[in-house]
């Protein structure tokens, strides 16, 4: 028999690398920046200072290219791990997600809290396939509830070839997926402990 | 202006202290969490608390401590700081208070002006709110809602986004160089095309309008 590629079981190593991704976020916000932030206000206490209109308006700019770099390490941060997935759960982290998306898209959430690594997975391939989501899309729900021991994830109004990353996920996390008659909702149960 | 702040980044509070000095603020007092800050202005009138979102009491110590200094003394102006501009944040500031409230990025009050610009609009009542954050609500409404914005005029969306910034009818025609009157007009033309409530005579309520109506979904998780 070949061996299962995807272990039914979420192994130690995995839920650390989630919290690791937690704590590299954390590191991003505390540290470079804080520091360019700080530089911003620094530059703008120079430009109070100086006489010259012309410096001022340099000092503006690089300002801005400060913004633009803090920007960038959001973008990374993101990347790595929500800071509203963190502090607020999968709701208003996917919520955010869907406030981006190029269609309607529902979050219908629970306040229950899942853990780093559940949440973290869960979270990017939801991302992933809201963000796939064509101009002009029909409408698209996530619902998120804990029934048991189990979350349970139900998405409608995705096209159904594009629900491969989800399903991945919820195997790999020792759960299954259904996929309704008409394809259009996919319900995917992930045991939570 | 008499202001008070909490934030528990040293370099980045100290900063901010000379900024706000450079400008010609009273600092009355400068804390590193939201149980400080608290404790700091049951004894000392301020005219704006200046707090950090993302401090302790963790996970977010300012929009606790905002509440507590709500209930306690209401005429305090809250500008909140952030090193991230988004609408769930929003909505929970929006929560704690729509009037005499602000939201900005840090590296976004780094000037005397806009700095001082900030305190002043919270300080006489308005909600004051990121541009940038402003901007982005604007230019990507929740999917079904970028229809409608795309019939508003260039000038109408101008307008749109200075309303979401919070700015009063003045205050959009001070940016945009026309008249209150002016202002008006488009805003009028704007709720029209939006199908929006036009009760554009209380400010707060029409900030609201407008930002629920470019959010489009609620916090009800």
């Amino acid at each position: 028999m070949a061996p299962d590629p995807l272990p039914a079981v979420l192994p130690g190593g995995a839920d650390d690398a989630w919290h690791q991704r937690m704590r590299l976020e954390r590191e991003l916000h505390d540290g470079p920046a804080l520091r360019l932030s700080a530089l911003a206000l620094r530059l703008g206490l120079l430009s109070h200072r100086c006489q010259d209109p012309t410096l001022a308006e340099g000092i503006g700019e690089v300002q801005d290219e400060l913004h633009a770099v803090l920007e960038e390490l959001r973008n990374l941060a993101g990347k790595l791990y929500p800071p509203l997935l963190d502090e607020a759960g999968l709701g208003p982290a996917l919520r955010q997600v869907a406030e981006h998306a190029d269609a309607p898209v529902a979050i219908v959430d629970t306040s229950e809290r899942f853990g780093p690594a559940l949440e973290g997975a869960t979270y990017f391939a939801v991302a992933e396939c809201l963000a796939a989501l064509p101009v002009g899309a029909p409408a698209v729900e996530v619902a998120i509830s804990r029934e048991g021991d189990e979350l349970v994830l139900a998405v409608t109004g995705l096209e159904p070839g594009s629900t491969g990353r989800l399903q991945e996920t919820a195997r790999s996390l020792g759960g299954r997926t259904d996929v309704g008659p008409s394809g259009s909702v996919v319900t995917a149960r992930i045991p939570c402990a | 202006m008499r202001v008070a702040l909490a934030e528990d980044g040293a370099l980045f509070r100290e900063g901010l202290q000379m900024l706000l000095e450079a400008a010609g603020h009273e600092i009355v007092g400068s804390v590193a969490d939201g149980d400080a800050i608290v404790r700091l202005l049951a004894t000392e009138p301020v005219d704006v608390a200046i707090l950090d979102i993302r401090m302790p009491p963790e996970p977010d110590g300012g929009l606790t401590a905002a509440e507590r200094l709500r209930a306690l003394h209401p005429d305090i102006g809250l500008l909140f700081l952030s090193h991230y501009a988004e609408s769930h944040y929003l909505m929970r500031i929006l929560g704690i208070g729509t009037e005499r409230v602000g939201y900005r990025l840090k590296e976004k009050v780094g000037s005397v002006d806009v700095l001082s610009d900030t305190l002043a609009r919270i300080d006489s009542g308005e909600i004051v709110i990121e541009p940038v954050l402003a901007k982005r609500l604007v230019e990507k409404p929740q999917g079904d809602r970028k229809g409608l914005i795309a019939a508003l005029s260039e000038r109408e969306v101008d307008v749109l986004r200075l309303m979401a910034e919070g700015r009063s009818n003045n205050g959009i025609a001070g940016q945009l160089f026309v008249t209150p009157k002016a202002v008006e007009k488009h805003i009028a033309s704007i709720f029209d095309k939006l199908g929006l409530q036009a009760d554009t005579a209380a400010h707060h309520r029409r900030v609201l309008a407008v930002l629920t109506y470019l959010r489009a979904q609620r916090e009800d998780g």
